[in-house]
């Protein structure tokens, strides 16, 4: 469930990441969008100056060359002032002259000229690229006197240019003009000269103003009136606009350009931006799935590893409780010394060894399944229940292996395992060895008398779980008091060294030999050492395993020294103080060291006569135990009752330096038991008094 | 355990034979009191076949030694074995009697 936690926890983190990376790449293209912009404005201003610099100068150009012509034919008025039909040459020459005008007039004041009326005005306007028309237009439903290029000029002022209005009687068509007066002989106005610029063509001369599509220009005389306009709205749009002053003619020329023209491009580019931040994120997002799905793999996998782990564990603990631990000699069976060790080579191993000792005969058996780890570990846990089964009531070698075959060879085993086995039964009266080998490695029996190693003569049987019903030979041999029978499994002879060396069995008979008056577990120690300083670093690469009995020697009994054997001994004694005697008898039996003897009597009948006369209420039935775990160097004594709580240790010590008659008659039992022994505790558990006593060997 | 008690002249002579252990301990009371009536005597304690004693026979003996000083006879402790001289050492009963 933690996992889990963790793996979400992982997920989550990968979704930080996520919306982090989109936080930063939005706050990039933000700043990018921003800066492009004001980048993009600069340059929109920058052109828009460039252009309205270039329209400003070809617009003056135009004005210039009509003010010139203005002033040019103000001249040849003034220099034909008596002559007033000369002017129609005038007029036509002036706009035969100057392309860019549509029309040109001379506009006398009202009755200048007596025989031509109230009104003369001559007009010429361009008809065509090649043709001009001159006629006097001047008339009361043309009265020029009222009109502003009119008044400008009798404002005695050169070159005034009036406001765009419709040319009714010239041109037809909107138009600027600019006036010149025409002074008479004494200096005062007789006439205006008026030149035309056409709107259509100042527009057509200023289109490249227009330096986007869809941006706008505009030029407005000073009193407001548009000149130019193009298109005619930008009305409801956020628009920069951009002007540039005519101070001849006190014109202004704009470009307005919308925002959404300007930064067209900038959109653009943000859009795909935008669509590649995304799908961006969508990988980034597809990758963190992955990896948290791959997490949570990983996560499983080693939740599954632990857990194998833990169970691999708990199979070594059985198996190793399936091995032998405690080993003669016993006490019943004191002319036998055994001693075994198994080594896997993984948590759990396929080796196998057992004994036990029924009817004064020793059975026992070595083996070696094929493979290693769980499954050969199982094989092993089977063939060892079917050696103790067997053994139970049959005492024939050759009949209980073929008996083992026949259960490890039906139908169960689907998996071929076969186990190689060596089964012996020693009658430890007579030293006869009985045995059956099913293809295990031949034991090596240490002969004491003639100091030999022999490899035990083997015939050859098939593994068991091989061949049903396959016929098992089994032979015997002679064992006389002192030798020793060494059995062991290939993980001995075929351990390698890191060259890929085995140890071999000349390796094995070398140290035999050199062993062979110690011990079995002296033996096998030995060997054991040996055999790790010949591996070394190598990783073992099978299970090992070693088993070794020896048939002691009856006089060699007797001459060893009393050793204390490690073991367990208890007694029960009812609640009766004359019990005490059968705790002499039962000290007795445990062979303790003579000097020992007075010590332990005397401090484990205190013990067990206060917890009678105290613990235990008269005459009231119970039991008092007594244990005794007994060690090379140690003897450790257990004393416990189910009586009311007693604590013999808080009684109080006897002052045993007082005279005879001071001295308390109570006391110094408990006293004693501190004096005699090396360690005691009490304890109250599960309604229980406890008691331990430790004395030190 | 056996005790039997010689009676001469001026002399009680306690003869203690086998374990002197808890169980034994409440006929041994018994079996001592002539030692306990005993005025201006000398009361020995002949240890020389007693095999054991625990914290009950040193309470008899703690006992006859009390009665017997108070009543003007003397204690004496014979042949005691090693393991229960060593007993009379650890409780300082050693100091108590006179040991022969």
């Amino acid at each position: 469930m933690l996992s889990r936690n963790k793996t979400f926890q992982k997920a989550r983190g990968g979704l930080w990441i996520l919306i982090v990376a989109a936080v930063v790449l939005e706050a990039i293209s933000c700043i990018q969008y921003f800066t492009s912009r004001a980048s993009i404005r600069n340059e929109a201003e920058l052109r828009a100056k460039t252009e309205l610099s270039r329209a400003e100068l070809e617009i003056e150009k135009h004005t210039i060359e009509m003010e010139t012509a203005a002033q040019l034919l103000a001249m040849l008025a003034e220099r034909h002032v008596n002559n007033p039909d000369s002017i129609y040459s005038a007029t036509r020459l002036i706009v035969g002259t100057i392309k860019n005008t549509s029309s040109v007039a001379v506009a006398y004041v009202p009755e200048y000229f007596p025989k031509k009326g109230w009104y003369f005005e001559v007009c010429s306007s361009r008809i065509s690229s090649d043709s001009i028309y001159t006629r006097q237009i001047g008339s009361s439903a043309h009265d020029y006197t009222q009109m502003e290029w009119f008044l400008n000029g009798l404002k005695d002022a050169n070159c005034l240019w009036s406001e765009p209005y419709l040319d009714d009687s010239g041109s037809q068509t909107y138009v600027v003009s600019c006036s010149c007066p025409v002074h008479g002989k004494n200096g005062e106005v007789v006439a205006v000269v008026c030149v035309d610029l056409s709107l259509d063509y100042l527009q057509q001369i200023s289109e490249y103003l227009q330096i986007y599509k869809g941006s706008y220009y505009s030029i407005r005389s000073s009193k407001g009136e548009d000149i130019v306009a193009h298109p005619d709205t930008v009305a409801g749009q956020k628009y920069a606009i951009f002007a540039e002053d005519i101070e001849a003619t006190g014109w202004t020329i704009s470009i307005i350009i919308p925002d959404d023209v300007i930064y067209a491009e900038l959109k653009r580019i943000g859009l795909i931006v935008s669509l590649l931040m995304l799908f961006g994120l969508v990988l980034l997002l597809f990758i963190i799935i992955r990896s948290a799905k791959n997490l949570i793999n990983v996560v499983n996998l080693s939740n599954q590893q632990e857990r194998m782990e833990s169970e691999l564990g708990i199979a070594r603990s059985i198996q190793m409780a399936m091995l032998p631990t405690r080993f003669p000699p016993f006490d019943d069976y004191p002319n036998l010394a055994a001693y075994g060790v198994v080594i896997p080579a993984k948590e759990v191993g396929g080796d196998l060894f057992d004994f036990y000792i029924r009817e004064n005969k020793l059975f026992f058996c070595i083996g070696d399944v094929s493979g290693k780890g769980v499954p050969a570990s199982l094989v092993m846990a089977v063939t060892r229940s079917l050696f103790r089964s067997y053994t139970s009531y049959m005492d024939s070698p050759a009949q209980i292996v073929m008996q083992m075959n026949a259960s490890l060879t039906d139908e169960s085993n689907e998996q071929n395992m076969f186990v190689t086995l060596f089964l012996g039964i020693l009658d430890l009266a007579s030293g006869e060895l009985r045995f059956c080998n099913a293809g295990h490695n031949a034991p090596i029996h240490l002969q004491s008398g003639q100091e030999r190693c022999v490899v035990l003569h083997c015939v050859a049987n098939l593994p068991l779980g091989v061949l049903a019903g396959f016929e098992y030979n089994g032979q015997a041999v002679s064992m006389n008091e002192g030798d020793t029978l060494f059995l062991y499994t290939d993980g001995l002879n075929e351990a390698e060294n890191i060259g890929h060396e085995q140890f071999g069995d000349k390796r094995i008979t070398e140290c035999l030999t050199r062993s062979e008056n110690e011990g079995p577990s002296e033996i096998i120690h030995t060997m054991q050492t040996e055999v790790a300083t010949f591996v070394g670093d190598a990783q073992q690469s099978d299970d090992l395993t070693m088993f070794a009995f020896r048939l002691l020697n009856k006089s060699t009994i007797n001459h060893q020294p009393s050793q204390i054997k490690t073991g367990h001994h208890s007694l029960v004694m009812r609640n009766d103080i004359q019990q005490i005697p059968t705790l002499a008898e039962w000290i007795d039996s445990l062979n303790l060291p003579q000097e020992l003897n007075m010590p332990v009597n005397l401090a484990l009948e205190e013990i067990v006569s206060n917890v009678m006369l105290y613990a235990y209420p008269e005459n009231k039935s119970g039991q008092v135990l007594v244990e005794a775990e007994t060690a090379p160097k140690r003897v450790v004594f257990t004393i416990s009752d189910t009586g009311i709580p007693f604590d013999p240790t808080q009684q109080e010590e006897p002052d045993i330096t007082l005279a005879a008659e001071d001295r308390q008659i109570g006391g110094l039992g408990i006293y004693l038991v501190r004096q005699l022994m090396d360690e005691i505790q009490y304890e109250r558990k599960d309604n229980k008094n406890i008691l331990t006593l430790i004395k030190n060997i | 355990m056996k005790t039997s008690i010689e009676t001469n002249a001026d002399q009680l002579i306690a003869h203690f034979e086998g374990r002197l252990d808890t169980a034994a301990a409440v006929q041994t009371t018994e079996d001592v009191k002539p030692l306990l009536n005993a005025a201006n005597k000398e009361i020995v304690l002949d240890c020389t076949n007693l095999e054991y004693i625990s914290s009950s026979g040193l309470r008899i003996f703690l006992a006859i030694r009390k009665e017997a000083a108070a009543k003007g006879s003397k204690v004496v402790v014979s042949n005691i074995n090693a393991d229960i001289r060593q007993v009379f050492m650890m409780t300082g009963f050693i100091s108590l009697f006179e040991i022969k």
